[in-house]
């Protein structure tokens, strides 16, 4: 393996909220690699979005904490100043949010939104940062991307706002991106092509990706590594083969035994395990999927927070880790 | 809408020439007032004359003092207009600076003053505040005048004594109603999707706050400025009469005290007319400033 | 305030013999909804000072500390004392007495013209909402037209046609406020129409007046309950501007709004005339608007009533 363009150690948010300190990120730990895709899944509410969020700094300051070490190429993205935060946004990590329809500024154009983050950090000039948004459109498949730049984004669908999105995001070629639930608010074909452009994108820069998603379908498809997120840990973690193929911990497995099939229903949820996640004000004392798990195998389950282990050896040269008491003989 | 006026000032209780001659005149007088007013004829071509001549201009004679009703009409306008013009002026002066720190800032010592301040401001009646200003500033202090009107024109210092503590009266009350709304519009614009993509992409704080938050938060603004400015053009009425302001407010409560009817028809019908105006106005305004709309 | 009207005595459906999943709106509940209040110290705080200053309205002859009608030529103009709190008029009537006194009319005016709204603008934006189609567009075309004219200037102008005196101004402020009111109920009408709960309770033949008081009414409440108060604060305020312009209660009996005419004349020798009465109209606008704010974020979070100060 390359060296680790993102490495997140140990990674813990805490949310003030009117019914108590929310603990939304527990010592989330992964790497990230130039030009490899890690999947980041799990059911609503499972912290994954908070998780992203905290890196670049996007939670409100004055009820998130953050601790832990989060370094982009070897910089703390956790305690920079905000001023080389500022910097890093664009050039280091490039984000992808989830709903096209508001994530762009309705009473600015394509282009203006476009040349505002090229000219945050760089010295073009008016027309060249106008010329190279013109560029990027079209490499993100805008039809005419001459005109589009000069389009407001209610003119265009939600796939083609997605698309100027990535663009955004891509703008200035960042070592890493980050996409949170960047298709799930669009159809299964422009879902298919975005993650297309995504992977096309991807291996001409050599750019790591984070894409946090609660559909299993697409991580079979983009991913090289899976890592299943609950109640703000890491449960399990692997390569996609490993993880969707011999999964090991029980919330895993209820995610797969969920879904239908995988080759036809892209849509399906996750939350179809009985029950609901715990409510992060209010997490359990043991291992935090026990009130919901089928298995319940062991003494320690109530009592003790099972430690990420290696499960077996895996494929690829990775190892496959599981937070489990109930692995053991367990496992397929 | 005319209707609406001219029907309304018609269920009159009571003889409008009578009232307006008094007790003493002869039949004689009383005929020729009803005949020259076309109130002997039937209520409907009543109306069909007045709206008639309405829309050329001639909204009839006033029975008190036999001016024609669009010259006095005309001779007052001036007055309340830049009464409501400097009110507004002192509005936007509050409001603007006072909503937006508070957005910013939520919860911190601006943000409560602004909150108590704006409370008040909706719930002081204007006339009061405009009696104490004047007990204060004209009274105690002694340093503007009570009240009166004197042309630009000719003496623009006296003007400006004379139109500060009107103006300042209405705008408080609408500076606080605009005050709550750029802070909630502002705290919306802060709160939404595009502001986290600019955020995102590393765009410097100052500028995803004039780019992304204030012209967002803004362009709604340009609606409830002229919503407020149509309420100013009406709502100066009693501030009118406390600072003896000689607009239209004073000329429509003389008429009502007068039972002076072409008159009042006259002011009500303006009234309207300007709240219409105004809205109309600010949507063409709003549609070339807002591109969700222009492009339609 | 809005007691909704059971429909006991005439059940209009025949009770469905089996529990259908047509599950009630959640109903407010009241034990909560007071709670949560209670622990909104503003509201709380402005809800106590209203029912003290209704208290005075109604027990006025008996708190006054004196006949607010007693003149005393020995004692006119006298600035504030201890016999005299708020100081005397040119009468030498007792100002603080005159207050209280004057609070049961702006109340009196207030409640009643609120009330005609309340139910006239409810009546016709329910017979808007639920009936939609031409019975909507005639009505609410209506309301827009009512609405466009300015509120001060359309009371003067009711009460200057039909005269002035206490029961006109009652009807000309319940007019101008007609139009919200018919707003904010046609709104959570709409909202609630098409709810799966109202059209199972149609399938299973409910009539349109059990469906209105079961389902409709319940629902619209809180906003309407909210605007309630808001109104309430601007009809106080409308009373004050009427009375001061002479067109609203006559003299000698007291209200806030003639007092603060009559103290204009007095300005420059006596403060405490203008002041007293100025600051009464304050605190229970003030009252009013801070309870309907309480009121909104415990029972309309998704803010459906107008914003305050859209009236003015």
């Amino acid at each position: 393996m390359t060296a680790p363009v993102l490495e997140v150690e140990d990674l813990r948010v805490d949310l003030r909220t009117p019914r108590g300190t929310a603990h939304v990120v527990n010592g989330l730990s992964y790497t990230v690699g130039a030009g490899e895709t890690v999947a980041v899944v799990g059911e609503s509410g499972s912290g994954k979005s908070v998780s992203v969020l905290a890196l670049l700094g996007l939670l409100p300051a004055r009820t998130a904490t953050v601790t832990g070490r989060a370094l982009l190429d070897g910089e703390d993205l956790l305690t920079m100043s905000p001023e080389r935060l500022r910097q890093v946004r664009g050039p280091g990590v490039g984000m992808v949010f989830q709903d096209p329809m508001t994530s762009l500024n309705p009473v600015l154009t394509v282009g203006r939104q476009l040349t505002e983050g090229l000219r945050a950090h760089g010295s073009l000039s008016k027309a060249a940062a106008r010329a190279r948004a013109v560029e990027l459109l079209g490499e993100v498949g805008l039809p005419d991307p001459g005109r589009a730049v000069d389009r407001y984004p209610h003119e265009l669908s939600g796939g083609m706002r997605q698309r100027v999105v990535i663009a955004i995001a891509l703008s200035n070629s960042p070592s890493l991106l980050i996409a949170d639930e960047a298709t799930t608010a669009l159809d299964v074909t422009v879902q298919a092509q975005i993650l297309d452009l995504v992977e096309g994108l991807q291996t001409e820069h050599g750019t790591g990706v984070v894409w946090i998603t609660h559909d299993l379908g697409v991580v079979a498809g983009i991913a090289d590594r899976v890592l299943v997120m609950y109640g703000g840990r890491c449960v399990e973690d692997g390569t996609v083969d490993d993880v969707l193929e011999r999964p090991v911990h029980p919330y895993t497995r209820g995610l797969l035994g969920a879904l239908p099939d995988l080759a036809t229903d892209d849509e399906a949820d996750l939350a179809t395990i009985p029950g609901t996640p715990p409510p992060p004000t209010d997490l359990p004392a043991g291992c935090v999927f026990w009130p919901r798990c089928p298995v319940r195998g062991d003494a320690r389950c109530e009592t003790e927070q099972p430690p990420l282990a290696v499960v077996a050896a895996g494929t690829g040269g990775l190892p496959h880790r599981a937070a489990t008491w109930c692995a053991e003989g367990e496992a397929s | 809408m005319s209707v609406l006026v001219f029907s309304l000032i018609h269920l009159v209780r009571g003889d409008p020439i009578r009232l307006a001659l008094g007790t003493r005149f002869s039949q004689e007088t009383y005929d020729a007032l009803r005949e020259r007013s076309g109130l002997d004829l039937p209520l409907v071509q009543q109306y069909v004359t007045w709206a008639g001549r309405a829309v050329t201009g001639d909204l009839g004679v006033s029975f008190r003092s036999g001016d024609t009703v669009t010259s006095l009409i005309a001779e007052r306008l001036p007055a309340t207009l830049t009464l409501a013009v400097a009110a507004l002026l002192v509005a936007l002066v509050i409001a603007l600076p006072l909503g937006m720190l508070s957005a910013l800032h939520p919860r911190s010592f601006v943000d409560r003053l602004a909150t108590v301040v704006s409370q008040f401001g909706i719930s002081v009646p204007d006339f009061w505040l405009s009696i104490m200003l004047i007990l204060v500033f004209a009274g105690t202090l002694g340093v503007l005048p009570s009240g009166g009107y004197v042309a630009l024109t000719e003496d623009p210092l006296g003007w400006l004594q004379r139109l500060v503590l009107p103006a300042v009266a209405t705008g408080v009350v609408s500076g606080s109603v605009i005050t709550r709304f750029v802070r909630s519009s502002m705290l919306e614009a802060l709160g939404s999707d595009h502001v986290r993509t600019a955020q995102a992409k590393g765009v410097p704080t100052r500028q995803v706050l004039t780019w992304h938050v204030l012209r967002n938060a803004l362009l709604p603004l340009v609606t409830v400025t002229g919503v407020q400015l149509a309420y100013l053009l009406s709502g100066v009425v009693v501030v009118e009469i406390v600072f003896s302001w000689p607009g239209l407010g004073q000329l429509a409560y003389q008429a009502v005290r007068d039972r002076d009817f072409p008159v009042l028809q006259g002011a009500v019908l303006l009234f309207a007319l300007v709240f219409l105006v105004i809205n109309l106005l600010v949507d063409l305004l709003y549609s070339r400033i807002d591109p969700r709309i222009a492009r339609r | 305030m809005t007691q909704l009207p059971t429909p006991g005595a005439t059940p209009a459906a025949p009770p469905p013999s089996e529990p259908l999943p047509t599950a009630a709106p959640p109903r407010p509940r009241w034990r909560e909804t007071l709670g949560l209040l209670a622990r909104n110290p503003t509201a709380a705080v402005s809800a106590v000072v209203l029912v003290l200053i209704v208290l005075m309205a109604v027990f006025d002859e008996t708190l006054a500390p004196d006949g607010p009608n007693d003149q005393d030529p020995s004692r006119q103009l006298q600035p504030p004392s201890w016999s005299h709190p708020f100081g005397t008029d040119e009468f030498g009537r007792d100002i603080l007495s005159r207050v209280v006194l004057g609070a049961a009319t702006s109340l009196r005016v207030g409640f009643l013209s609120v009330a005609f709204a309340l139910v006239v603008g409810t009546l016709i934006g329910l017979l808007a909402g639920y009936y939609g189609r031409w019975v909507d567009d005639t009505l609410m075309r209506l309301m827009d037209v009512l609405f466009a004219f300015p509120a001060v200037l359309l009371a003067i102008a009711i009460v200057a046609i039909r005269g002035a005196g206490p029961a006109n101004a009652i009807l000309a402020i319940g007019i101008v406020y007609v139009p919200i009111f018919a707003r904010v109920t046609r709104a959570s009408v709409l909202g609630v129409r098409e709810e799966v709960y109202v059209r199972a309770s149609r399938s299973v033949g409910a009539s349109d007046w059990r469906l209105i008081t079961r389902h409709v009414l319940p629902n619209a409440a809180p906003p309407i309950i909210v605007q309630t108060s808001i109104s309430l604060a601007f009809a106080v305020l409308a009373e004050a501007a009427l009375s001061f312009l002479g067109l609203g209660p006559r003299r000698p009996n007291p209200s806030w709004g003639l007092m603060l005419a009559d103290g204009r004349g007095f300005i420059d020798q006596a403060w405490w005339y203008t002041v007293f009465p100025g600051l009464a109209i304050v605190v229970t606008v003030l009252c009013f608007n801070l309870l309907g704010d309480g009121l909104r974020d415990v029972l309309d979070p998704r803010q459906r009533t107008l914003m305050a100060g859209g009236g003015r």
